[in-house]
């Protein structure tokens, strides 16, 4: 399992295609993966476990994510003011 | 000297519907000197002609029905045709605050964390004073549907004594619903779901006054014999729109108080 996230990440171009986000406003799909790689990273370091495999997630959202809304989330979650659960 | 070979009503010129739209310009224009330059004056002044307006226009109409016979069928079922259509109407106006609301909850945005509520909104718990409000217009239902049938069968004391029921429970929503904006802990200013919220329910709130409103003119008339068993559309025309303030109340706390909590 860890070498399939291993070869998906050497293999990495750009986000495929999220049957999840199907139309062309993909909005949901760069604040779901945001989300997604930082509840990884809280539960596998809560297990004490290698976070590797988050990095899909992240790849992702760094594919997708406008710069300005990562900084902007970034900055929120450092101050305590981010709305979405991690 | 000539008399009128039909049933219809052609109403004497008045001069309620200028001032009716003087007034209606007066406030307009009026909050925007309020917005921009802090004067209150020609708002107010707007409204209080507004109020003469109304006041003189719906005592004339009672003049023209109840004291003069001006109302006969054709001319009623043209009346009831309006209120319905009225009703109509403000049931689209507020078929357009539902879909603002449901736009924003059904795809709640990143900024609002994505979930609805949105963070840190805390809703009113819907089975608490909501369930109260829901019990108390509900019950005002079946009291102005009493009101009616009392008409009807010519009960004079128990007309009276249902009508001002129904209106008690008008004035007790009201309360209860003032205490409930008093003590919420969100405001309008709170992002969306404040919007949403406080317009939404603003709105409703200003249609149980009105329509109490309605309903105490015709408690007024009836204990002034106005009404008869066979003749009295103006209730009538009271108890539809209170049902229909009912029904809004019905959507508004599925939609929002429950769904949306």
């Amino acid at each position: 399992m860890a070498e399939d996230v291993q070869q998906k990440l050497e293999q990495y171009r750009t986000a495929p295609f999220d049957a999840r986000f199907p139309n062309q406003n993909q909005t949901r799909n760069c604040w779901q993966n945001y989300l997604d790689y930082y509840r990884c990273q809280k539960a596998l370091d809560a297990k004490g476990v290698d976070t590797a495999p988050c990095d899909w997630y992240k790849r992702v959202y760094k594919s997708l994510c406008p710069l300005s809304w990562i900084e902007k989330w970034d900055t929120q979650r450092e101050d305590g003011t981010f709305p979405g659960k991690i | 000297m000539a008399h009128q070979a039909h049933a219809y009503h052609m109403v004497d010129p008045s001069p309620w519907p200028l001032t009716g739209a003087i007034a209606a310009l007066l406030m307009t224009s009026g909050l925007a000197i309020w917005f921009h330059f802090h004067s209150t004056m020609l708002m107010t002044l707007g409204l209080v002609l507004t109020l003469l307006t109304m006041y003189q226009w719906w005592r004339d109409i009672i003049r023209e029905g109840t004291f003069q016979g001006h109302h006969t069928p054709p001319v009623q079922k043209g009346l009831r045709y309006g209120m319905i259509l009225f009703i109509t109407s403000e049931v689209f106006f507020f078929l357009g605050f539902f879909w603002a609301f449901y736009h924003s909850s059904l795809a709640p945005t990143p900024e609002l964390g994505g979930c609805w509520p949105p963070t840190g909104i805390i809703p009113l718990d819907p089975f608490e004073v909501p369930l109260l409000n829901t019990a108390v217009l509900l019950a005002s239902g079946v009291t102005v549907t009493w009101a009616h049938h009392s008409i009807m069968e010519g009960e004079r004391k128990q007309t009276i004594q249902s009508l001002a029921l129904t209106i008690l429970l008008g004035f007790y929503f009201t309360a209860l619903q003032a205490m409930e904006y008093y003590e919420a802990p969100f405001t309008i200013a709170d992002g969306v779901y404040g919007s949403t919220f406080f317009v939404a329910t603003g709105f409703h709130g200003l249609h149980v006054i009105i329509g109490s409103t309605f309903l105490a003119v015709c408690l007024l008339r009836q204990i002034q014999y106005h009404f008869t068993s066979e003749h009295h559309f103006g209730f009538e025309a009271a108890a539809w729109y209170w049902h229909f303030v009912d029904v809004v109340w019905l959507f508004l706390y599925v939609s929002i108080y429950w769904w949306g909590s």
